[in-house]
């Protein structure tokens, strides 16, 4: 294939480099410094795509971001597929794979077609709602087969072997976009000191400058970019972002800048300097000032079949035949309604190919460019219009006509000019998208035809991105937006730039025109499009004003106008004028919809940025972590830690050895427990330093049991409520000295329960002169529990362990192998057990020096698993598990916990003497022992008390924990029980899903040594 | 003598008084031996500043000040955000809060610090706990060490808001962390044990593309 529309000459393209391409699996070639876009008009191809709904073909239409139609599936392996990209923001590279995302099975011959065509009436807004409603079981089915159709790309099906990131940024002034303006803004702040960011979505800064005819200081506009970018590129205190999208404007200030570092280089990001690099990288950016520098984007023009290819945006004409030396055909027609649109004539008669003629909507236009056409002899028809389009797959000419607007029709003979191009502009909207992100709405101004961003403290627009548009007022407005923005910052004193000398023309005014009569009504004519990209056309918003849907919202929703990936940035304006018209109202009565993030499409990876794989969430390792890892441990997610869960080991059975199930391997870790010695690491467990004097008189208050004679030496459990009488937390509380204790929290509650005390001593008791500290890492505790823990321990400590000197509920300091240790005898298991706190630095030492002595005792680690099946055997409850916010310290049947009479009315009181929870029918924690002692009754089970009750049953209560006791030798459960305290040995009923339903018999939580003798011998 | 009760308040020696084995919090890192070694191209060095005594001081400033400056000759850091060290760099003490603060001294000296404040503030309200065994130092250094720091932590790092001697506790990827900035070419990251092989691991991601390697 020959590039047959690229030029010999100009362009900002490298013809020495040749970069090979696919496309629809053929192969093309194009140069560095090619976008995807201007590469395949260069090689005249027209239709790269199916539209959405009608599947029409579709060409190229814009040069940048507002590009409807070329959106396109990239990559080469399946690994690095990337959909919605599109072709104007692509930068060629070589090898670059490319397809379109419609078309089935292909863009030329395609299935969807034939009910577009078919469907010309047939498919109003709502058709698909409308046809494919009933029944509503069927839709998944037809679904299926329209997604196929009409679809925007498909995700890779194998793993992104690219990695991405994010960096936080900080600006005093954060440019958005590099054009006239936001360069200009951009020298301005960073002269006068100011940390500056500037960010351009596209593969070059200059924006307009790049395509412009103007001269700057009397050279190319190009010549002073490059000089101003050598400027910004040396200061220190400016950072460019090239490639880089401001994709979200958020609150604050906060705006998120996609860059993409590596696309314009190969589908999966090279290696450079032999290391990994980021494909695409987020910025988060918090900046003091924001100029938004946009620009504007070009309208079309409505008329009829203004979506077949060769029908292009009259900018983009000249942005291709400047920047990437492609005239997209050879016979061009240009309607407009504004002298600006004259450059794309020129620039194409300066190209050496044919201007059939320029339609101007206005009768007598007079301006510079207007002259300098008709000075070369190029046809010019006023007061009229292209009111359609002829052509399948490519313009072949162009039906021009006079018309009125005012009253909405063609006035005139239609004349037919033969043609391959026909471009159009309707005049410029600025891109008001990012400050409506804000929740910003954008104002109706008269004078530029245009809405301009609305108020968002903190940001200044410049230059198009508020309607100014002449270069000589652009370069002027940036100046001045840089200047606000740096002062806002807090900088005093700016710099004053001088600013380029320009040639700008005198341009006469423009006239409003959206949609272009036909001869034909709006239903009745050729489909006039609006918005190309979901096949909205000037009669579906027709039909929808018609139908009674009168706010534009309604409209947006009901004929899909500016959704998606899309965001309305060509079509929005000319449909909300086309309601305004039809609705006999003005534009800015009608308003517009909301613009959403993000601008353009942003690949996953980059939002997700490092955040994935190993390192999604935090894991939190315990001091003992690699004893666990290489022992063989299965680990358990609690919170954010990994807790061993249980210990597997290899056993010998009948069919060979293999490792133990986690049944079996809980089983014997509870037996060994029971029967011996078994180490569990506890470590997790929230630990809180509480100091001062009236450290006892704060227990008092946020625990619900007596705090006031714990003596230095001992050691109490306590509960704690929320103001609301329900359980929060547990766990034990040491006194270590007078004005100084230690408080356990439950594992999952620790960093709430370090708050809660916060909050309470910093907004309700000040005047307590107590600190807390967490000291949950600092410390490393390992639990040594069973008849044989005081055997064990003995052997390693010089700590007097005689059950008469240091008895249940006691701590005692010493040291445990050689390592300083505090000891608490507290048990969670119900047997004999010590739990040895050491400095988390020497807790290894100390673990593998019990393994050594614990050898001969059978020293069994064990698990959470096996920790909860013991404390359940022993009614002991876990907060969060038993509990759910809606269970009080006397629903669990705690009363022996509890100070009714203390001094000071502690955190829960008032609410325990509520009739709701005072009353005896609330749930009440109980024991469950299954009739069959096979059954394990699952956790969350209703219970009910009459098994033979209809459907809907009335549920008495749930079983909160459930187990196998390896001890009991049958299954067991803690649950709670309307009223349970009272109905001991009564019967209850679990019916199951599938119609089997277990019986249980309500028995005590206790349902091992209920005298608790083991745990005092 | 690992037990000593200054008033009504326990203190106790968790440090052995013979040669013990002892891994920091980044040992399960060490073992997986995820430790790239320094390249002559790198342009960020991690290295861990393991064993240190680190005290959490409570307290009114003005008290605790006048006990500081006596004992351990470093003023308390007057402004929020604040970092003093000492002239060997090797003690520091670090604002928190607005009672609240880190001492950061070389291992061993923690419990022999703690004692001697105790008796200096006699019967003031202040609180001191050893956090020694709970967190470990992290530090950063090399031209890029700035740039893994913008990638980790939402804090502003640049030398304009964050000069030599600040320190700040800030959100650090997805849990937190302490930052301080002891001298022109040195960050330092005080991570909290059970978080600090997540925050070695998003370190030696983060720092990948600029070579970081790490000295052990």
């Amino acid at each position: 294939m020959t590039q047959s529309n690229r030029l010999q000459q100009g362009g900002r393209i490298d013809r020495s480099r040749v970069l090979n391409f696919t496309f629809n699996g053929k192969t093309y070639q194009g140069h560095a410094g090619d976008t995807l876009a201007s590469a395949l008009l260069a090689n005249g191809i027209d239709v790269v795509n199916r539209s959405f709904k009608y599947s029409r073909p579709r060409g190229i239409v814009a040069a940048g971001a507002e590009e409807p139609n070329a959106v396109v599936q990239l990559g080469q392996a399946e690994a690095a597929q990337v959909p919605n990209v599109r072709a104007t923001q692509q930068a060629l590279y070589d090898g670059l794979n490319a397809r379109s995302t419609n078309g089935w099975p292909n863009v030329q011959r395609d299935v969807m077609s034939w009910v577009g065509k078919l469907g010309g009436g047939f498919m109003p807004p709502g058709f698909y709602y409308k046809t494919f409603m009933a029944p509503a079981s069927m839709w998944m089915t037809y679904e299926k087969y329209i997604r196929k159709g009409a679809g925007l790309g498909r995700v890779p099906g194998e793993n992104d072997p690219d990695i991405y990131d994010h960096m936080n940024q900080h600006c005093d002034v954060l440019v958005i976009g590099a054009g006239p303006a936001g360069l200009v803004a951009a020298l301005t702040a960073a002269n006068s000191g100011a940390r500056v960011i500037l960010a351009d979505e596209q593969e070059e800064m200059g924006g307009s400058l790049l395509d412009s005819r103007e001269t700057l200081n009397g050279a190319p506009a190009s010549e002073w970019v490059e000089k101003a970018l050598g400027e910004l590129a040396g200061m220190d205190n400016v950072t460019l972002l090239a490639r880089t999208t401001a994709n979200g404007y958020h609150d604050h200030n906060f705006v998120t800048l996609h860059e993409r570092r590596t696309e314009h280089l190969a589908d999966t990001a090279p290696l450079a300097n032999g290391r990994r690099q980021a494909r695409s990288r987020l910025h988060r950016v918090r900046a003091a000032q924001v100029v938004l520098a946009t620009g504007a984007h070009e309208r079309p023009l409505v008329y009829a079949n203004n979506d077949v290819p060769g029908n292009l945006l009259a900018g983009a004409v000249s942005t291709y035949i400047h920047r990437y030396a492609v005239v997209p055909g050879n016979k061009l027609v240009l309607s407009t309604s504004n002298d600006h649109a004259y450059r794309a004539a020129l620039d194409w008669a300066d190209a050496g190919r044919e201007v059939v003629a320029i339609v101007d909507v206005r009768a007598n236009p007079d301006g510079d460019l207007v002259k300098e056409a008709q000075s070369k002899g190029i046809r010019l028809i006023t007061g009229s219009a292209v009111i359609e389009g002829k052509g399948a797959n490519r313009v072949t000419g162009a039906r021009v006509a006079k018309i009125d607007i005012d009253r909405f029709a063609v006035t005139g003979q239609v004349e037919e000019l033969v043609c391959d191009t026909i471009a159009s502009s309707g005049g410029y909207s600025p891109v008001v998208h990012l400050a409506s992100h804000t929740g910003s709405r954008p104002t109706w101004r008269d004078d530029i035809l245009g809405f301009v961003p609305g108020k968002v403290t903190g940001m200044t627009p410049a230059g198009g991105a508020q309607g100014v548009y002449i270069l000589a007022d652009v370069l002027h407005d940036g100046a001045q937006a840089g200047m606000q923005a740096t002062q806002a910052s807090g900088i005093d004193t700016v710099a004053e730039l001088a600013l380029p000398q320009t040639d700008s023309s005198r341009e006469s005014p423009a006239c409003a025109l959206y949609q272009v009569p036909h001869e034909k009504p709006t239903l009745r004519a050729p489909k006039q499009f609006v918005d190309l990209q979901n096949d909205v056309t000037a009669a579906g918003i027709d039909v929808a004003t018609k139908e009674g849907f009168e706010s534009i919202e309604h409209v947006k929703r009901y004929t899909a106008m500016g959704f998606g990936t899309d965001q309305g940035k060509l079509g929005n304006i000319n449909g909300m004028a086309i309601a305004a018209r039809l609705l006999e109202r003005s534009i800015p009565e009608v308003g517009t919809t909301v613009f959403r993030p993000n601008y353009t499409p942003v690949t996953f990876g980059a939002i997700v940025g490092r955040h994935a794989g190993e390192l999604f969430d935090p894991e939190r390792y315990t001091a003992l972590h690699q004893w666990h890892v290489e022992h063989g441990a299965e680990f358990e997610d609690v919170g954010q830690w990994k807790r061993p869960w249980y210990f597997p080991q290899r056993r010998r059975a009948e069919d060979g050895e293999r490792w133990e199930t986690m049944h079996e391997a809980v089983a014997r870790e509870c037996l060994a427990v029971r029967n011996g010695v078994g180490i569990l690491d506890a470590s997790t467990l929230g630990k809180i330093d509480i100091q001062g004097p009236d450290a006892r008189e704060f227990l008092g208050r946020v625990y619900t049991n007596k705090w006031a004679k714990l003596a230095p030496g001992r050691v109490r459990y306590g509960l704690m409520c929320k103001d609301d009488g329900m359980l929060m937390d547990d766990g034990t509380t040491s006194c270590l000295g007078e004005n100084h204790f230690l408080m356990t929290t439950t594992t999952g509650g620790a960093a709430a329960v370090l708050e809660w005390l916060e909050l309470w001593h910093q907004t309700e008791w000040p005047e307590l002169e107590v600190y807390f500290t967490s000291v949950t890492d600092h410390w490393a505790t390992m639990t040594v529990t069973g008849p044989d823990a005081r055997k064990l321990l003995s052997e390693i400590t010089d700590i007097d362990l005689d059950r008469d000197t240091f008895k249940f509920m006691d701590w005692r300091n010493g040291k445990v192998a050689d390592v300083p240790a505090r000891v608490f005898r507290i048990s969670f298991t119900g047997e004999l057990s010590f739990e040895i706190n050491v400095q988390a630095n020497y807790a290894m030492h100390v673990w593998k020096t019990l393994f050594e002595h614990g050898e001969k005792y059978d020293l069994t680690p064990y698990g959470t698993e096996t920790m909860h099946v013991l404390r359940a055997e022993k009614g002991l409850i876990i907060a969060g598990q038993d509990t759910d916010g809606s269970v009080t310290p006397e629903d669990l049947g705690m009363q022996w916990a509890i100070g009714y009479d203390k001094p000071f009315s502690w955190i829960g009181k008032r609410a325990l003497a509520r009739t709701d929870t005072a009353r005896q029918d609330r749930k009440q924690l109980v024991g469950l022992k299954p009739t069959d002692p096979r059954v394990v009754l699952e956790e969350g089970a209703q219970i009910v008390f009459d098994k033979d009750q209809a459907i809907p049953m009335d549920m008495q209560g749930h079983v909160t924990s459930s187990y196998y006791s390896p001890t009991l030798e049958s299954g067991f459960a803690l649950a709670v029980v309307k009223g349970g305290q009272e109905r001991m040995g009564q019967k209850v009923y679990l019916p199951m899903p599938g119609g089997m339903t277990h019986e249980a018999e309500i028995v005590s939580t206790v349902f091992i040594d209920p005298k608790g003798e083991r745990q005092n011998v | 003598m690992s037990d000593t009760t200054y008033g009504n308040v326990a203190t106790f020696d968790t440090r052995p008084d013979m040669a013990i084995p002892r891994e920091s919090p980044l040992s399960v890192a060490y073992h997986r031996g995820s430790v790239p070694a320094p390249s002559r191209d790198g342009q960020v060095l991690l290295e861990e500043k393991p064993f240190l005594g680190h005290l959490i001081l409570r307290g009114g400033a003005i008290v605790l000040d006048e006990a500081l400056r006596e004992v351990l000759g470093i003023n308390l850091p007057g402004r929020p955000l604040g970092l003093a060290l000492d002239e060997s760099g090797e003690c520091s003490v670090q604002w928190m809060s607005p009672d609240e603060w880190l001492v950061i001294v070389p291992g061993g000296e923690e419990f022999e610090l703690e004692n001697r404040l105790r008796s200096k503030l006699g019967e003031a309200h202040f609180a001191i706990v050893n956090v020694s065994g709970g967190q470990t130092l992290v530090e950063l250094s090399g031209e890029k060490a700035r740039d893994v720091l913008m990638k980790s932590v939402p804090y502003d790092v640049h030398p304009q808001n964050f000069p030599v001697g600040k320190a700040v506790s800030t959100v650090f990827a997805k849990a937190s962390a302490i930052l301080r900035r002891p001298a022109e070419d040195r960050w330092e990251l005080v991570l909290r044990r059970s978080f600090a092989d997540y925050g070695y691991r998003w370190l030696l991601d983060a720092g990948e593309e600029f070579g970081i390697g790490v000295k052990r």
